[in-house]
C-alpha cells in the first residue's frame, strides 16, 4: 500500500479539526494534512444554521455555517493540506493512518495525530423503548441534516423525548415550518439544554416541556401513531396511574451524544467511563505518546468557541511534539471532587496557565468552585448559577499549582 | 412591575431579578455582567429575535442555503417572515453575507446567506 509522511495528521474536519491543523501550520508544523470524511468542512456547524455561536471568540452571535466558514478561511491562509471524501479506517500507537477515499486506500505515517472525529447521536436502541418499530423515529441531529441541508420535512406532529440543546433548537425550527410541537418530555427534574434555548425555542412558541417525563412505548404500525408519556419518580420508576397518551406522527430523540472514539479505541488510547472521551493532560496529549484530543471526541461541548479554544492548543502541542518528540510530563494529577462530574485536563506538567473544563453534578444556585492542592486553597471563585449543561472554564496561573501532588475540585456552598 | 427573566445573550444564561414601570427598566440583579441590561429591556419592551432559516439554491452544490435577518426582527413577526422566505429562490453561487431579500416586509432587517454555496453546470 502507498504511504506518505507528515509532521501531523489531524482526523475530523469540522471546528475542533479546522482550528487544530491551522494552529499546527501555524505552531511551524511543516507538512500538516487535516483528512475529512465528509464532502465538505466544517462539520456539525454545516447544519447548526441557527445562531448564537462565537460570542466568546468573535465577541459576537452568529450562526454555525459562518462561524465555520471564518476557520475554514484561516485554513487557507495558512496554507494548511486539507482532503475531503477520505475516511480514517485505522490509527496504530505508531501513529500510522490506514484512509480510504475514492482513489482507495493508502497509509499516512504521522509524526503526531490530532483526533478531532466530534460526536454521534445516542438513539432508540440506545434506550430501549418497547413498543413496534414504525417510521417516524428519528434523532434530532438527523432532523436537523434533513431540514436544513436536503430540504425534507420529517413530520407534522411531533413529540420530543429529551430536553438536549439540538432537541429544543429543531422544536423551534419544526414550529416555525408549520409542524405541531405537541411538548418536550425530560426523564430529568431539570432541562439538560441551556436555559436560553428553553426560553428561545420552547417558552417562545408555547411548547410545554414535561419534567420527570418520559416514553414509555411507542405505538403504531407503519408508521408512528402517538406515544405513551409517564411521569418518573425519584429513583426512575414509573409513577402508577400517570401514563397518557399523546397522539403525533413523529417521535424525535434528543437524548445526548456519544463522543466517536472508536479509533482512538484502535490506537490504545485511554478512555474516561466519564467523558467517554479520552484522557488527556495540558498538553491535550492522550496516553499514547504524539496522539492528542479535542472538541466533542474529548467531551461534549455545547459552546463552539470553547471546541476552537482547546483545538488551538492540542494544534500547538502537536506541532511541538512532532518537532521535538517529546513533551514534558505531567506529574500533578487533577480529581473531580464534591460536586463535580468530571474535570479536564486529568493531569497537568505545571509548566503554564492551565484553562480547566468542568462540569456540575446538579443544577444549583449560588455556589464557589473551590480548587484545592494538597490540603491548601488554591483558587476560589463563585457562581451565581451551576448547571450541568454550562461547563463552567477556570483558568489558573502556573504558580498556583504544587510541584506534584494531586490538585481537587469541588462545587460546593 | 417586578420578574424572574434569563438572560439570553450567551450561553450562561443568567436568572436575572428586573424591575420596571410602564416606560423604563429600572433595575436588573443577578446578572454576571453589563449585556444583560439592554437585552432585559428589549425582552420587556420590545422582545425580537434573529430569524434563521433556509432557502432553495437553484444550480447549486446542495439544494438549500442557509440565511438570517442580519437584525433581530420583532418576536411576533417571526411567523410572516418565515411565510415571506416560503416563497424565496435563489440562484448559484452564493457567498456568506450576500443580500436575499433586502428590508424584509419593511422591518429594516435584511434576510442574508450564512453559507458559501458553489455552483455546479
Ligand atoms: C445541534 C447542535 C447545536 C449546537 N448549537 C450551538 C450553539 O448555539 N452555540 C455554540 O457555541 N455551540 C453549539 N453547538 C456545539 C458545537 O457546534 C459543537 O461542540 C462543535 O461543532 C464540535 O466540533 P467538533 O469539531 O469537535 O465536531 P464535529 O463538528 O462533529 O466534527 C467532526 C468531524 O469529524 C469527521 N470525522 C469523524 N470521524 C472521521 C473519520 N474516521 N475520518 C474522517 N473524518 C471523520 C466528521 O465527518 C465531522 O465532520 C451545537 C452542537 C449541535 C450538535
Amino acid at each position: 500500500m502507498h504511504t506518505t509522511e507528515v509532521d501531523v495528521a489531524v482526523i475530523g474536519g469540522g471546528p475542533a479539526g479546522l482550528a487544530a491543523v491551522t494552529s499546527a501550520k501555524n505552531a511551524g508544523a511543516e507538512r500538516v494534512l487535516l483528512i475529512e470524511r465528509d464532502e465538505r468542512l466544517g462539520g456539525i456547524l454545516n447544519q447548526c444554521i441557527h445562531d448564537g455561536f462565537g460570542t466568546k471568540v468573535l465577541g459576537e452571535s452568529i450562526t454555525g455555517p459562518e462561524y465555520a466558514q471564518i476557520y475554514i478561511d484561516k485554513l487557507q491562509e495558512a496554507k494548511a493540506d486539507f482532503c475531503l471524501n477520505t475516511m480514517v479506517l485505522d490509527l496504530t500507537p505508531e501513529k500510522v493512518l490506514t484512509v480510504c477515499s475514492a482513489e482507495g486506500m493508502r497509509r499516512i505515517k504521522a509524526g503526531a495525530v490530532v483526533l478531532a472525529m466530534g460526536c454521534r447521536e445516542r438513539t432508540r436502541g440506545a434506550l430501549g423503548i418497547p413498543g413496534p418499530r414504525p417510521a417516524g423515529v428519528y434523532t434530532a441531529g438527523v432532523v436537523q441534516n434533513y431540514m436544513n441541508l436536503r430540504n425534507i420535512m420529517v413530520g407534522r406532529q411531533v413529540v420530543i423525548l429529551g430536553s438536549g440543546d439540538i432537541g429544543l433548537i429543531m422544536a423551534r425550527r419544526l414550529t416555525l415550518e408549520g409542524a405541531k410541537v405537541e411538548c418536550v418530555a425530560e426523564i430529568l427534574p431539570y432541562p439538560s439544554g441551556l436555559a436560553r434555548n428553553v426560553v428561545q425555542c420552547l417558552e417562545d412558541f408555547g411548547i410545554p416541556l414535561y419534567l420527570s417525563t418520559t416514553v414509555t412505548r411507542i405505538h403504531g404500525t407503519g408508521r408512528v401513531k402517538g406515544v405513551t408519556l409517564a411521569q418518573v419518580g425519584p429513583k426512575w420508576g414509573v409513577k402508577s396511574g400517570s401514563q397518557r397518551f399523546v397522539e403525533c406522527d413523529t417521535l424525535m430523540l434528543s437524548v445526548g451524544l456519544i463522543p466517536e472514539n472508536e479509533l482512538s479505541k484502535k490506537a490504545g488510547v485511554a478512555l474516561s467511563p466519564v467523558t467517554g472521551g479520552a484522557i488527556v493532560d495540558d498538553w491535550f496529549q492522550t496516553s499514547v505518546p504524539g496522539i492528542f484530543s479535542c472538541g466533542n471526541v474529548l467531551h461534549v461541548h455545547d459552546v463552539v468557541d470553547y471546541v476552537t479554544l482547546e483545538a488551538e492548543a492540542a494544534g500547538r502541542s502537536a506541532a511541538r511534539y512532532a518537532a521535538a518528540g517529546s513533551l514534558p510530563s505531567s506529574p500533578i494529577k487533577v480529581k473531580p471532587g464534591q460536586g463535580v462530574r468530571y474535570v479536564l485536563p486529568y493531569q497537568i506538567s505545571g509548566e503554564d496557565a492551565v484553562e480547566f473544563s468542568l462540569r456540575a453534578l446538579a443544577p444549583e444556585k449560588d455556589r464557589h468552585v473551590v480548587f484545592r492542592s494538597n490540603g491548601q486553597v488554591i483558587r476560589k471563585m463563585r457562581e451565581l448559577m451551576v448547571a450541568p449543561a454550562q461547563m463552567i472554564r477556570v483558568k489558573l496561573r502556573a504558580d498556583r499549582f504544587p510541584k506534584e501532588g494531586e490538585i481537587t475540585v469541588e462545587v460546593t456552598e | 412591575m417586578k420578574g424572574e427573566l434569563i438572560c439570553a445573550v450567551c450561553p450562561v444564561g443568567c436568572h436575572v431579578t428586573a424591575e420596571w414601570n410602564e416606560t423604563d427598566l429600572l433595575d436588573v440583579q443577578q446578572a454576571a455582567c453589563k449585556l444583560a441590561w439592554p437585552y432585559i429591556r428589549s425582552e420587556i419592551f420590545d422582545p425580537r429575535r434573529v430569524v434563521t432559516s433556509s432557502v432553495p439554491v437553484v444550480g447549486g452544490e446542495i439544494p438549500l442555503v442557509s440565511v438570517k435577518t442580519d437584525s433581530p426582527v420583532p418576536k411576533d413577526r417571526m411567523r410572516d417572515v418565515m411565510q415571506s422566505l416560503a416563497q424565496v429562490t435563489v440562484q448559484a453561487p452564493v457567498n456568506v453575507g450576500d443580500v436575499v431579500v433586502s428590508n424584509i416586509l419593511g422591518l429594516g432587517a435584511n434576510i442574508r446567506a450564512t453559507k458559501r454555496i458553489k455552483k455546479v453546470s
